[in-house]
């Protein structure tokens, strides 16, 4: 158990910090974020998300900070470190070489 | 300076794990509650709602622990919570945890006791530098001062004049040293100078002059000997050793230069040996002073020093660096033969393959001259195959115990699987729980080997005074019984923990609650089985060696031990010159008859049931030489009744055959037998050496007397014959002065009645005649006696001990077994006797199952002692094979036993309500 289907560590962590880099989100708002962008195409298990967010911090990629929600409840808020917004971009590059990179593979042959 | 943030995040993660897990699980919560609440507002029922939105988010148990992962210390956090855990689960059950760690300790404890002693015995080197570049010429315990031929060749015993010409013809060693063989037989008297002290008996040893430095030793205080003091000539001196220097003079470092009389010659002593030093062997009498070799002939009247037939000394060497020690031995042998070739020994012998055959076999020389090793050696293999055996019967316990526990925890370990454990998270808190439990087990094992090494040591060496052996385990040995219990704890923790992680969570917890009525698997009852066959060996071994001690001790010896003691002496060290003697004696004789009840003062060079033994070629005149020898006692007129031998034939030992009375002999039943076999009266015949030729005449025997046992009772048919103390025979030309056969040993005193301060008036009488006659060894005659018996009274007795550590585990085991069956099947019990079954029946019914195994085991053990009774019969006396009495009393004592073990819980289960079963069906 562990792994979400079909998707790469490294993959999650980009979604992760694509997600907190406009706003600081709580856990729920980043799965569901992840969920409406990816038009439900990536289904994850939501619960996969908390053993990602931790490295993240340890890497002082984002912070977290506890706050209150719009409905009034207390949740940990994540948000983009400096650290963080250079390895969003690095990777951000990466990830688009990559795929055109396939793309151009998948459409040329 | 990110690495240092990152340091920082990473230690808090370990510090702050509790309130970080309280925050995971507030988030996961508040995950957890928008989801359901969206659910909800989807138009989802309550219910409904809560299990979608767990569908959506996962197993949040496994992802909590994934999560603490992620911060890097799980490993440490859950092994802690594991220990915790299992610790906790031990102190549930107290009865289990008891036994099992009971169980391991006396199996551990016997066996790292037993390698305690092996270790310090046969691996430990000598505390001196480099000691695995030391080399010993030669593999045998020859002991002391031999002349003639070796006669299986291998040398290890060598002249002076064969040591010197070694040390100059071997540029392979750095160092050659020799030291004296016999040392601990021939004490020396030692009084300091200018004191008052007593002149007192104390262990002396003659070493060459490179000695310490071949060991590579450094001076505690003052200075060591260096070649210049092993010279003719060259001023007396001697080296004391650390612990008479701290014992006798706490230290005092003006005991250096100071004056000691050795023997009664002025020595000055030039410095301290360094701590630890204890000599080049273990001993229980280590040498308090070190001397060199040249000044042996001085302070010990010896005359063999330079005579290159006498063979005294041992050697040892440190060879040089890459030196092949097989071409090394090739010639050291062809040396030793060569220069062998140059003496009367090789010159005189009739044995022609004497050159050929003669050899030196070079051994490790790093644990120094290892003769208390081969004294124990086949004691200590037996006594490890005993531990060993007691060991495999507490692993086959500890393995049966846990097997038990594991089955009763099945619905435990199920339930924990249902609820989201990860199964190998569950395997491995089952095996820390074994681990945990061996761990326990090795430490108190670590205990039970200490006090056990102690016991083990003062039984060993009993009546010695210095123990040469620290009880404490060593590092080898804690990582011994540490290893031993890890490999326990995991060996039979891994059967349990696969069985627990083969379950289907879903059946275990339908069937768990009511036990499947089968009692024990047939794994468990084979344990029981190879138990109660594993103790019957060992029963019947104690058995017969109690036996064998019995049979020794109730052996007439042909002795009388009552009232009588014996005061070893040595005139020599009090300096009294042999023609001295025979005054010496006749004082001696008379000093102790003017004292109160005492009835006889027997002389001798040494006496019966003690370790020495002086022995000659014999040849009877008018006959032709057998190649046969016998031992000889020097004894003066009263001293056969002194130790109650009967004369049976002629007469004994006169006052009236001194030195210059014509010499006479008598000899022993076997003596006779052997030398005078075809009924010839042995009176009026005349026997001596063989060499010279003249020699065959010197004695007449005058007299017969019966065969008391010297040396050991396993000594059959030990010939020997008894001369007057002070004569010597025409054909012996060395002269007197140099004749050390005429020194008495030993003084044995026979009195009218118990006289328990004996020991201080033997001392004080002694102490008139000459202030240096001290006493070497005081003792009644039935303590030497008993001294003798040390060896099979401590083999006896550690063959009961483990026999009886067997049965009380193999007793533990049946019980544990038992009583699990009658556990599991109580509500089967129950209802047969609910259906009328009385309480008899189930009694027999339950003992009917633990006795077949018993008796399974039994058959199996009866079979095995056969070829064990065999392995062990050269240790046994006069015992052979199994016999009936050992067999009969083992098989009673563990058909007792096992029965017991089986009553209990047989009793407990016909003792079940049946009312109160049913009602738990």
């Amino acid at each position: 158990m562990g792994k979400p289907n079909g998707l790469v560590q490294g993959t999650l962590d980009l979604f992760i910090l694509k997600t907190v880099a406009l706003e600081p989100r709580h856990g729920w708002a980043i799965a569901k974020r992840i969920q409406q962008i990816s038009r439900d195409v990536l289904q994850v298990q939501q619960g996969s998300l908390y053993p990602a967010l931790h490295p993240l911090q340890q890497k002082a990629w984002i912070r977290a900070k506890w706050a209150e929600t719009e409905t009034g409840r207390r949740a940990k808020f994540y948000s983009l470190t400096a650290a963080g917004r250079v390895q969003l971009e690095n990777e951000a590059a990466n990830w688009d070489r990559l795929s055109s990179a396939i793309n151009l593979v998948v459409q040329t042959s | 300076m990110a690495w240092v943030h990152r340091l920082w995040l990473r230690l808090q993660s370990l510090f702050l794990r509790k309130g970080l897990a309280k925050e995971l699980d507030g988030e996961m919560q508040f995950h957890l509650d928008e989801l359901i609440a969206e659910n909800i507002g989807a138009g989802m029922s309550r219910e409904e709602a809560r299990s979608a939105a767990l569908r959506t988010f996962g197993n949040a148990t496994a992802l909590k622990e994934e999560a603490r992962e992620a911060w890097g210390w799980t490993c440490l956090e859950q092994l802690l919570q594991d220990v915790r855990y299992a610790i906790r689960q031990l102190r549930k059950t107290p009865g289990f945890t008891a036994t099992a760690v009971l169980t391991l300790a006396l199996g551990i404890g016997a066996n790292a006791a037993i390698f305690t002693l092996m270790d310090a015995l046969m691996m430990r080197s000598l505390p001196v530098a480099d000691p695995k570049t030391l080399v010993r010429l030669g593999d045998t315990s020859d002991c002391c001062v031999n002349s003639g031929s070796v006669e299986n060749g291998s040398y290890a015993l060598f002249s002076t004049e064969m040591y010197e010409r070694l040390k100059k013809y071997a540029p392979e060693f750095e160092d050659l040293a020799s030291m004296q063989a016999g040392f601990p037989y021939r004490p020396v008297v030692a009084r300091r100078d200018g004191t008052q002290e007593n002149a007192r008996s104390v262990m002396g040893e003659f070493v060459s002059g490179n000695y310490f430095q071949t060991f590579g030793l450094r001076p505690a205080a003052g200075r060591l000997f260096s070649d210049s003091d092993d010279v003719k000539g060259a001023a007396m001196v001697a080296v004391m050793s650390y612990t008479a220097w701290k014992r006798d003079y706490a230290g005092d470092t003006s005991v250096i230069r100071s004056t000691f009389w050795i023997n009664t010659k002025a020595v000055t002593l030039v410095g301290i040996a360094p701590e630890g030093f204890f000599g080049d062997r273990l001993s229980t009498s280590p040498p308090d002073f070190y001397l060199p070799i040249e000044t042996h002939t001085l302070i010990s009247n010896a005359p063999y020093v330079h005579d290159p037939d006498v063979r005294w000394l041992y050697i040892v060497g440190r060879v040089k660096p890459a030196t092949q020690l097989g071409p090394l031995q090739e010639k050291t042998s062809v040396s030793v033969r060569q220069w062998l070739k140059e003496t009367r020994t090789f010159s005189s012998t009739p044995d022609k393959s004497l050159p050929e055959k003669t050899h030196v076999v070079l051994t490790p020389g790093g644990a120094g001259i290892q003769d208390l090793r081969e004294q124990y050696q086949s004691n200590l293999g037996l006594l490890m195959g005993a531990s060993g055996l007691v060991l495999l019967i507490a692993c086959a316990n500890i393995a049966n115990l846990l097997l038990v526990r594991g089955m009763r925890r099945k619905t435990e370990v199920s339930l924990r699987a249902a609820l989201g454990a990860a199964r190998n998270r569950i395997v491995r808190q089952l095996l820390t729980e074994s681990v945990v439990l061996a761990g326990l087990g090795g430490i108190a094992g670590l205990a039970v080997a200490y006090l056990g090494a102690r016991m083990l040591l003062r039984l060993a060496f009993s009546g010695a005074e210095t123990i040469p052996i620290d009880p404490r385990p060593s590092v080898t040995v804690l990582g011994f019984a540490f290893a031993l219990s890890l490999l326990t704890g995991i060996l039979f923790g891994v059967a349990p923990a696969w069985m627990a992680s083969q379950t289907n969570p879903s059946d275990a917890l339908k069937s768990g609650v009511r036990g499947t009525t089968v009692g024990a698997s047939l794994l468990q009852r084979s344990l029981v089985v190879l138990q109660a066959a594993l103790s019957l060996v060992l029963l019947v071994g104690a058995g017969l060696f109690a036996q064998s001690l019995t049979k020794l001790q109730a052996t007439d010896l042909k002795l009388d031990s009552r009232n009588r003691y014996i005061a070893h002496i040595n005139p020599q060290g009090a300096g009294y010159s042999p023609r001295e003697l025979e005054t010496l004696y006749r004082t001696i004789e008379q000093r102790f008859h003017e004292l109160p009840g005492v009835n006889r003062v027997g002389i001798s060079n040494y006496t019966p049931m003690e370790e020495n033994n002086w022995s000659n070629g014999v040849q009877v005149q008018g006959q032709p030489y057998s190649g046969r020898d016998a031992s000889f006692i020097k004894a003066n007129s009263e001293y056969f009744d002194s130790v109650g031998t009967h004369v049976i034939m002629g007469r004994g030992i006169r006052t009236q055959d001194v030195l210059a009375a014509p010499t006479v002999a008598v000899v022993n039943q076997t003596f006779v037998k052997d030398f005078l076999p075809n009924g010839e009266n042995p009176i009026g015949r005349h026997f001596g050496s063989p060499l010279p030729p003249e020699a065959n005449g010197d004695y007449e025997i005058v007299g017969v007397v019966e065969d008391s046992v010297y040396t050991s009772l396993r000594w059959k048919d030990h010939r020997m014959y008894f001369v007057p103390i002070t004569q010597r025979p025409s054909s012996n030309k060395e002269p007197i002065d140099q004749d050390l056969s005429l020194y008495a040993g030993a003084l044995v005193l026979q009195t009218q009645w118990p006289v328990n301060n004996m020991e201080e008036i033997a001392r004080k009488t002694l102490a008139e005649i000459n202030p240096n006659l001290a006493v070497v060894k005081f003792q009644t005659f039935d303590q030497q006696i008993a001294d003798r018996f040390n060896h099979d009274r401590l083999v006896a007795q550690l063959t009961a001990l483990f026999g009886g550590l067997a049965l009380l585990l193999a007793t533990i085991g049946l019980y544990g077994v038992t009583a699990y069956t009658v556990a599991r099947r109580t509500s089967e019990i129950g209802i047969r006797m609910a259906l009328g079954a009385p309480r008899g029946g189930v009694i027999a019914m339950v003992m009917r199952g633990a006795m077949s195994q018993t008796a399974i085991g039994l058959a199996i053990g009866i079979l095995a002692t056969l070829p064990c009774a065999r392995l062990v019969e050269s240790q046994l006396y006069e015992l052979k094979g199994v016999n009936a009495t050992a067999l009969a009393a083992s098989v009673l004592t563990l058909a007792v036993a096992s029965s017991l073990a089986g009553l209990i819980p047989a009793r407990r289960a016909a003792s079940t309500d049946p009312a109160q079963t049913l009602r738990a069906e």
